[in-house]
């Protein structure tokens, strides 16, 4: 049962080959030490290099030779075991068969156990000195040479499974690395595309501030002129004659709430503008909303439209970025007020809504009673670049509705009863760890 | 607290700046009321004492601007100043075309709105006056007898005794005596305050109109 001798490829074997498998990018980072001998082969998994006959010939020699040399060290060491154990003991030869074929492959493996047959008919057997031997030896000489290949077979067989175990267990490996790598890549693809998202959502959140400068100024200039004229005011009461320091106390504490409504607000303005990572908080939906409207209010009475909201009072809390959760409101607001100027008659009239949505949501809505959308801007209203609006950048709703879907939740759009048009949003509620 | 003493209205919709200009204006001895909003203001009841509006041109439902026009269509003469987080010329021009006395960009000096609320207030206290002197006037022209008022009517256009008399119809000492009655009933002290009454109660004089009727007989002597 002789071993095919193609299974015998190793490292010093006739073929060198390349796994196809794998991607040839991966594989040029990480060669494995068959391909390492050989960069052409690392890089094009279609060959098959075959070594020069002469390479060939020479590691063929030195198989052999390596069969040879070891059976001759088992022959010298029965021939000096001779005097303590005498004939049977012939485990030398046999150990020489064994490393053979386990260093050599089936070749060498057969020719020892040939060499190792001749010797021991020739020397051992009795008569020694000759390949003569009495019928009764017979059996024993089989009994050799069967153990012998037998010990070649295995020896060689074991060689071999070891040898694929081993390949298995490198390819097995390299793949291993190939998915770490590519995890890798994939991670940094997802990193660049999330920061690329954020400085999208960024400069759509810096355009839409630009159309709320007034809205914002106003914001913090309304408590500032507040201040002083509360300043003044206590002023005179200090002035008057008795003073009246209940009333210069209170214009004084007015200034002190004033004073910090208007830093809220910068606060507020400044948290919008940065450019921040996004995290995730615990928020109240009702007050985004409420934040939302106070930052759009005169840019409302800019445009006649009168806002109102009807917001669930015991909503539970969302999780979700804060600056990004405004920005879609704050977008939906804009929008909805442009809307409503370019239409003619009607209530001009924005509704922002609340509501628990059964079983795990919130939603919200933001309705507008202004020219409503046309059939051909429906299907495109949320692609990026698609705007109706004279020098709109048409990434508003695109970035709302990434922003909506990263926190979980939709954002569509629908006709509203009675004109205009309804976005609205969903976002899960946040569920206790 | 007499219904004489004035009153500052003011309607503002931002509460930080609401209650500064309340207690600025009170600081200064004056009454205030506050509102929030146009509407709150138009559902008040009038009051009988000068007053001024202080108006956010700004405010959500009812702008100033339009309270500024219900309140001219509603002839309530009432001085306004309008005070504005950011004004812009067109919005002025417009507040001020419509009667409004000031227009105060925020933030402005305390003085600057006190200056204007105080002389707000005294053009409407004149106002008033000139009004109530008027009604007294009219209450006294409608207590004339319809003879009296014609008498009246040409006195004040300058005819002599005699020229009335003729143009009426009757004796001489029956207009001296009409005369008297009607200087008595406007209480009117001499001919050159009678004329000035007619004047001020204008050309509404039922009979017909004196002017150019009497106008047509100037030149004749």
């Amino acid at each position: 049962m002789p071993p095919r001798p193609e299974t015998f490829s190793d490292g010093d074997g006739e073929t060198c080959r390349a796994g196809g498998v794998l991607d040839p990018r991966l594989r040029a980072s990480h060669r494995t030490p068959d391909a390492s001998s050989d960069e052409v082969a690392g890089l094009n998994p279609q060959t098959q290099v075959r070594r020069p006959a002469a390479t060939r010939t020479s590691a063929l020699l030195a198989r052999y030779g390596l069969a040879t040399l070891l059976f001759a060290a088992g022959l010298g060491l029965t021939h000096l075991l001779q005097p303590i154990v005498t004939y049977p003991f012939l485990y030398p030869l046999l150990f020489a068969v064994m490393a053979s074929a386990w260093f050599g492959g089936t070749g060498p493996g057969l020719f020892a156990v040939f060499l190792s047959l001749l010797a021991v008919s020739y020397w051992f057997i009795p008569p020694p000195d000759s390949f003569a031997m009495k019928l009764e030896d017979v059996p024993y000489f089989a009994a050799f040479a069967a153990s012998g290949l037998l010990a070649s077979w295995l020896s060689s067989d074991r060689r071999r499974i070891e040898r694929k175990l081993k390949e298995r267990s490198e390819e097995v490996e390299r793949k291993n690395e190939a998915l770490r790598t590519e995890f890798a890549e994939r991670q940094r693809a997802e990193d660049e595309r999330r920061t690329a998202q954020e400085e999208l959502a960024h400069a759509a959140r810096v355009t839409t501030m630009g159309e709320l400068v007034a809205s914002i100024s106003h914001e913090v200039s309304q408590p500032l002129a507040a201040v002083v004229t509360n300043a003044s005011a206590s002023l005179r009461w200090l002035e008057a004659a008795p003073p009246n320091l209940r009333e210069a106390r209170e214009a004084v504490e007015r200034i002190v709430r004033d004073g910090d409504r208007a830093s809220e607000v910068l606060t507020r303005i400044r948290a919008l503008l940065r450019k921040t990572p996004s995290r995730q908080e615990r928020l109240s939906v009702n007050e985004l909303i409420r934040d939302a409207g106070a930052l759009t209010r005169v840019e409302m009475l800019r445009h006649g439209v009168s806002f109102r909201t009807e917001l669930d009072a015991d909503l539970p809390p969302v999780a979700g970025d804060p600056v990004q959760l405004q920005q879609v409101l704050l977008n939906l607001i804009v929008n909805g007020i442009e809307a409503t100027d370019g239409s003619d008659g009607g209530p001009r009239e924005l509704v922002v809504q609340s509501e628990r949505r059964d079983p795990d949501g919130i939603l919200v809505a933001v309705r507008d009673r202004g020219v409503g959308i046309s059939p051909e801007a429906a299907g495109r209203l949320f692609d990026a670049f698609y705007t109706t609006k004279p020098g709109g950048l048409g990434m508003g709703l695109s970035v709302s509705r990434s922003i909506v879907e990263a926190h979980g939740g939709r954002l569509w759009a629908a006709p509203n009863a009675g004109g205009g048009s309804v976005f609205r949003f969903t976002l899960p509620v946040e569920t206790p760890p | 607290m007499s219904p004489e003493r004035p009153v500052v209205f003011v309607v503002e919709d931002d509460p930080s700046m609401r209650p500064a200009l309340e207690s600025l204006i009170r600081s200064v001895g004056l009454r205030v009321q506050a509102f929030g909003s146009a509407r709150e203001f138009l559902e008040q009841p009038r009051t009988g004492a000068p007053s001024c509006l202080v108006l956010d041109v700004r405010l959500p439902g009812l702008s100033g601007l339009d309270l500024q026009r219900q309140l001219t269509a509603a002839g309530v003469p009432i001085p306004i100043i309008f005070i504005t987080g950011h004004g812009d010329i067109p919005m002025t021009v417009q507040a001020m075309k419509a009667g409004a006395l000031e227009f105060l960009t925020k933030p402005f000096r305390d003085q600057e709105l006190l200056d204007a609320v105080r002389q707000a207030i005294e053009k409407d206290r004149a106002a008033r006056e000139q009004r109530d002197e008027l009604a007294t006037l009219r209450r006294r022209h409608t207590s004339l007898t319809s003879r009296e008022r014609e008498v009246m009517a040409l006195v004040v256009s300058g005819l002599l005794n005699k020229q009335i008399a003729a143009e009426l119809g009757t004796s001489e000492i029956t207009v001296k005596v009409h005369r008297r009655r009607v200087m008595q009933k406007m209480q009117a002290g001499s001919l050159a305050d009678l004329v000035k009454m007619a004047v001020a109660l204008g050309p509404e004089t039922p009979d017909e109109p004196p002017g150019p009727a009497v106008g047509s007989r100037e030149p004749a002597p």
